[in-house]
């Protein structure tokens, strides 16, 4: 393996740590009923109150999907966290954690903003994939107010494991 | 409105994965991710074929706590552990049971398993009006 030592790795993670909410996006579209509908569909599941008005809750991440063809913001806490992660050998990543709450439901009409920080980076450990580390963000979703309040309405807790991937015999 | 007691099982809920069941939910996810709808793609990151993406696996835990508990319910939280992946032909088949209630939040744990294992561990949080503790 080529690149960082640990003790680098872990300087990298503090200091995107300290950067907070370091990076944020506008969701593309407001909350609206045609992909309210169209997710409906697609989980073969109907539910009155999403056919008037509410969203499901678990769409919050949905709402701010970059899109087909778009990025991320390149100072998003994440990504530059994996990014560095790959130049230090760990090139893998597996999806291993989300955890999400739920203030109250969404309303079609509202617009979402999300902020990412990172929240945590715990190795190297030796995982059933090889080894690696665990790289934990944060996401907050907030509806704006004509009133200046920042009401957040949503969050996330997303864990990922970056590591080097075994020999495949 | 359902009354909830810890140890209570849902019933079990099985789901045929088909290449359409993972597409057509990972573009309506606005996830698309080439690994989730195209199979020379994932077969190429070393998959066996596609695999249905983590906005719909948060999705269906939400449908099938929440198909159960009544439409009424509020969800608070949910929080997943996710493990074998969910290819087409293979069958996603849910369990849970009512873990806790406590102050008007129930806490409903649930496993989605496909062949290769459990797809998703985890715990669903939902709030009152629906719960109401049982006092007999």
């Amino acid at each position: 393996m080529t690149g960082a030592s640990h003790d680098e790795i872990m300087a990298e993670a503090e200091r995107i740590q300290a950067l907070g909410e370091a990076s944020e996006s506008r969701a593309p579209y407001p909350v609206n009923q045609p992909t309210i509908g169209a997710w409906l569909d697609a989980m073969g599941y109907d539910n009155d109150r999403f056919r008037t008005g509410e969203a499901p809750p678990s769409m919050a991440q949905v709402w701010t999907m970059p899109g087909l063809g778009r990025k991320r913001p390149p100072e998003d806490p994440l990504s530059r966290m994996t990014e560095f992660l790959t130049e230090a050998g760990y090139t893998a990543v597996l999806g291993t954690n989300c955890e999400q709450s739920y203030e109250r439901y969404l309303r079609v009409g509202e617009e979402l903003r999300v902020t990412s920080a990172l929240d945590s980076v715990v190795g190297p450990k030796r995982t059933a994939m090889g080894e690696g580390y665990f790289v934990t963000s944060r996401n907050t979703w907030y509806v704006d107010h004509p009133d200046g309040r920042r009401e957040a309405v949503a969050t996330m807790l997303f864990r990922v494991l970056k590591f080097v991937p075994k020999e495949t015999p | 409105m359902r009354t909830l007691t810890p140890g209570e099982q849902l019933p079990e809920w099985s789901l045929p994965m088909t290449p359409t069941t993972i597409v057509s939910t990972a573009i309506a996810t606005r996830d698309w991710q080439d690994v989730h709808h195209d199979r020379d793609v994932a077969q190429a990151a070393g998959s066996k074929d596609i695999f249905l993406n983590i906005l719909t696996s948060n999705g269906l835990v939400e449908r099938y706590v929440v198909d159960w508990l009544g439409h009424d319910a509020e969800l608070k939280g949910i929080a997943i552990r996710l493990g074998a992946p969910a290819h087409p032909y293979d069958t996603l088949t849910f369990r849970g049971t009512v873990e806790s209630v406590q102050d008007g939040v129930a806490t409903i744990a649930v496993v989605g398993s496909v062949s290769l294992g459990d797809h998703v561990t985890g715990t669903v949080r939902v709030s009152a009006p629906v719960i109401e503790e049982r006092t007999e």
